[in-house]
């Protein structure tokens, strides 16, 4: 018997062990052969990385208590989104973007609220300003998955404003953009023709198969796998299609320790495919040349990051810096306290 | 701003320096806070520390990643104030977040307290940024307060550089008003010839001071920014020991060896040696014994009835054939025909012994033995003897009355603003003698008169004259001037390597309080524990021309640059042709 290391610290849901496959039809979409591809390094035209990512936090749950006696579920939260804008060639410093804390106000029912304004007791400490956002439905966590929607869009909304767009061109050989972006988690629906690569960090899903998953492990750090296409919502029924399509690639940062799961240290890239074409786009095929060496540079380190190497450099100072923008949690809860009690203090009283 | 994740108290705070904006240490800050019924209150400060680091980054290595532009960090560049005044006096804190600005203008003079000193402010030297530290003249002159005392390493600290500046500053500033020409100062000169040129302009000085300005970038030289004129002392004297031998022929010459004229030579007559009880200064351990102590006393007190009644430089006696012949020559009066002269510090020495040891078969004469054991007598005469070598040229019996008068040193003669006397060749002993005597005789004359005339008295090499361990006649001077000077207008300015091995009180009595470079071991001893910890470790650091000056008036030490000496400090930085005709320097030397 042999014992291999998840690599994912015991916190993280659900760590790399386990790989449910793919209901649907993936295809070659850069090759019929299947073997590992070098990277090419980045070219001097991409002068311009973006790496985006989003944070939400709830920071309260509220019932709600109207005139007529309905009751009503709300939550005060926060999110933030922001991206660290970095030169894949070094020659500047990294410097973070749009890093600022949004509160908001989530509440069910139909009953329009006003934003609330928290103010501190020392002037210099900032207000806290919830926007009320009503979401659909009475169930306790929606007021969290609010938060949490409202987090994706304006990721979604970062990342489509900062990207380059991407001609989907078979040949075009400036198809190349300048400025590039790197968004965790799987891209999203609606953002196709714009330079933005999804990056995922645990592999969930097994796109390849049992005859093709060897390959993982072979990869050398910086090697990728050809690309691949698949149908986004594709559960094998056939027909269905519709949704849109995407490109698929695996990534190795590091070579796993032997005592590691295999999988340790591959990351899966993801970005929009145009619908039902045969070819891979010159950008597209040009992103994922430059991606192994791109992702080996901003790989992090194990011994100062538990998520080495897929949690990036920028992104994990990223997170820190969304974490900090949205102020201590422990300050938020009196302040809210104080703000209620303040507010319906007298009420009560009288 | 005030940071806010320092702890900001009345006393110190931390503040970040907005980007762009440069902060070092010394520069002086304000900050306006404002108390919950709205009225302002101002903290001025002075910055004692100042810090970049990377915030946001958890690793030392994260600095690799920041450079090579994959990990977003920004700088925080922060200082700590230590404030220096609080005004309105409301000790409550500041509040982070505060606006924090240079302190200029009316600031600057509320920060250094100057508001405080009016018009008893004097330039003590130039901040980093070329402002005029003001120093409060009543805490100089004994109205307040008096004495600076300075320590440092020889060599780099510049302390005698730094207290002549001063001086210079005290006495050009016009902060002695109307008086100015009353003041006066007697510097000794303790190592080479350095102070012999005070009355000539340095030939550097232009070039130094123009190179200064350019490195500094400040709008207008030194001297013009401090207000001071970029001249030379005025009115000085030069006293110098005589050469030992002399040409004969009763021909003083001073023991100089670089400037040729202009220095006078001093000696103390024989006859004054003894009416002016200078005995006990040429002891200078004096607490070797009791008993010694009885018998200098007691000598001093018989020499002196001795001496009393005639005023020629040489003593006579009758009771006592020296060895060598007495020439009888012209000058030999009617009246001491068939007594024995004695015209030389041997001869007194000799004649001591006799009177102490050999006269009466070796029991001596029974007044001046009084009752003291031979033993002790033995070693008054030894120690006598051994100073003997280097008192004899400054101590005469050979000179005309006319000449004796001519080179007695007196330090408070008219038109005679600046004495130095230069003692750097003397022996130690003789040191010791020369300078008590000198201090002694000032010491009994402001006594008579007063505290109408400021004297400054320099003195370098404090923990030689006042030692913390021992007792002599000087350090009793010092001591009298440290605690009682002040109030009859004689003001030390002493200097001394180790302000930890000079007696505490002369050093506690110091108003402002002044060092330049230290051994980092010994700035951490308690003299200098008015200096806060990073003043301390930076004392070792400071260059020549640069000094941390503490004043009474200012609760942290403030550090200065002064300009380099428009006066010459040696032989070659004289200006223009100096090179006297040797007719006129012997001319001189004659007093002719």
């Amino acid at each position: 018997m042999r014992i291999r290391l998840d690599p994912w610290p015991v916190d993280t849901f659900d760590g790399q062990l386990t790989l449910s496959p793919f209901a649907g039809l993936v295809f070659n979409a850069e090759m019929d052969r299947w073997a590992a591809l070098p990277t090419r390094g980045v070219p001097e035209r991409v002068r311009r990385v973006l790496v985006v990512d989003g944070k939400p936090r709830m920071e309260a749950r509220l019932l709600l208590d109207d005139e007529a006696g309905t009751l009503s579920v709300a939550g005060f939260g926060a999110f933030v989104v922001g991206a660290v804008d970095l030169c894949p060639h070094g020659t500047r410093r990294a410097e973070l973007q749009g890093v600022a804390a949004r509160r908001v106000l989530a509440y069910s029912g139909d009953a329009r609220l006003e934003a609330a304004r928290l103010s501190p007791r020392n002037p210099h400490s900032g207000r806290l300003e919830y926007d009320p956002h009503p979401f659909s439905g009475a169930q306790v966590e929606g007021a969290r998955s609010k938060i949490q929607r409202l987090m994706l869009d304006a990721e979604q909304q970062m990342s489509a404003d900062l990207a380059s767009p991407l001609p989907l061109d078979e040949t075009d050989p400036d198809a190349l953009p300048d400025t590039l972006v790197l968004q965790d988690g799987p891209v999203r629906i609606g953002e196709a023709g714009r330079a933005v690569v999804g990056y995922v960090k645990t592999l969930h899903t097994d796109y390849l198969g049992a005859d093709r998953i060897g390959l993982l492990t072979e990869l050398k750090p910086g090697e990728r796998t050809p690309i691949l296409r698949f149908t986004l919502g594709d559960r094998g029924e056939g027909g269905e299609g519709g949704r849109e399509q995407r490109f698929t690639w695996y990534v190795r940062l590091c070579e796993a320790p032997f005592y590691q799961h295999p999988l340790a240290g591959v990351m899966r890239l993801e970005m929009h495919a145009p619908e039902d074409s045969e070819f891979v786009p010159r950008g597209v095929q040009d992103i994922a040349d430059l991606s192994g060496a791109l992702l080996c540079r901003l790989a992090s380190q194990p011994h100062k990051d538990p998520r080495a190497p897929q949690n990036l450099i920028p992104t994990a100072a990223l997170e820190q810096a969304m974490g900090r923008a949205m102020g201590s949690p422990e300050l938020v809860t009196r302040r809210i306290r104080a703000h209620l009690a303040q507010e319906y203090g007298r009420a009560v009283g009288a | 701003m005030v940071l806010g994740t320092e702890d900001a108290t009345p006393v110190t705070f931390w503040f970040a320096v907005s980007p762009g904006a440069s902060v070092q240490l010394d520069d002086l800050v304000v900050v306006q806070t404002r108390k919950p019924d709205g009225v302002p209150v101002r903290f001025y400060g002075i910055v004692d520390s100042v810090r970049t680091r990377h915030e946001g980054v958890t690793f030392d290595s994260d600095v690799q990643d920041v450079v090579a532009g994959l990990l977003p960090a920004s700088v925080s560049y922060a200082a700590r104030v230590l404030v220096t005044r609080v005004n309105p006096e409301n000790f409550i804190p500041p509040q982070p977040g505060d606006e924090v600005r240079h302190a200029r203008g009316d600031d600057l003079h509320m920060a250094l307290s100057a508001d405080k000193m009016k018009d008893a402010a004097f330039p003590g030297g130039l901040l980093a940024d070329g402002q005029v530290l003001p120093l409060n003249y009543r805490f100089v002159n004994g109205e307040n307060g008096g004495h600076i005392n300075i320590s440092g390493i020889s060599g780099v600290a510049t302390k005698t550089s730094y207290a002549l500046f001063l001086l210079h500053s005290i006495f050009r500033s016009g902060v002695m008003g109307t008086r100015a020409h009353a003041g006066r100062a007697l510097i000794f000169n303790v190592k080479g010839e350095d102070l012999l040129f005070l009355d000539q302009p340095n030939r550097e000085v232009q070039a130094t001071e123009d190179g200064v300005r350019a490195a500094k970038n400040l709008p207008r030289g030194r001297y013009d920014l401090l207000g001071l004129p970029m001249t030379p002392f005025r009115d000085v004297q030069f006293l110098a020991p005589p050469r030992p031998g002399g040409l004969g022929g009763g021909v003083i010459l001073p023991n100089v060896e670089q400037r040729s004229s202009g220095v006078t030579p001093f000696v103390f007559s024989l006859r004054e040696f003894c009416t002016g009880r200078m005995l006990p200064y040429a002891f200078a351990d004096r607490d070797a014994s009791l008993n010694l102590g009885f018998v200098i006393g007691s000598i001093e007190d018989r020499l002196s009835r001795l001496a009393q009644g005639d005023d020629a430089p040489y003593l006579t006696v009758e009771d006592w054939k020296p060895d060598t012949d007495v020439i009888l020559d012209e000058n030999v009066r009617f009246g001491e025909l068939g007594e024995a002269r004695i015209e030389t510090f041997a001869q007194l020495v000799s004649y001591l012994e006799y009177k102490l040891l050999e006269e009466n078969e070796g029991e001596g004469d029974r007044r001046w033995v009084g009752k003291q054991s031979p033993a002790t007598l033995q070693a008054f005469i030894r120690r006598l003897r051994g100073v003997q070598k280097h008192l004899s040229p400054l101590i005469r019996g050979d000179l005309s009355a006319e000449q004796t008068r001519l080179f007695r040193p007196d330090i408070l003669r008219e038109g005679v603003q600046t004495s130095v006397v230069d003692i750097h060749k003397l022996g130690s002993h003789a040191q010791m003698f020369v300078v008590g005597v000198l201090l002694r005789d000032l010491f009994e004359y402001k006594e008579r008169m007063g505290r109408k005339d400021t004297v400054f008295v320099v003195l370098d090499e404090l923990n030689k004259y006042a030692p913390r361990e021992g007792d002599s006649p000087i350090k009793d001077v010092l001591l009298d001037i440290a605690e009682r000077g002040r109030s009859l207008g004689i003001i030390l300015i002493g200097a001394q390597q180790t302000a930890s091995e000079v007696e505490r009180r002369i050093v506690s009595n110091a108003a402002i309080r002044v060092v330049g470079r230290l051994d980092l071991a010994e700035a951490e001893r308690p003299e200098y524990r008015f200096l806060p910890q990073s003043f301390r470790a930076r004392a070792g650091i400071l260059q020549p021309g640069t000094m941390l000056v503490s004043q009474p008036d200012v609760p942290n030490p403030v550090l200065v640059n002064y300009p380099f000496p428009a006066w010459a400090t040696r032989w070659d930085e004289v200006a223009g042709e100096v090179g006297q005709q040797v007719e006129d320097a012997g001319k001189d030397w004659l007093g002719l």
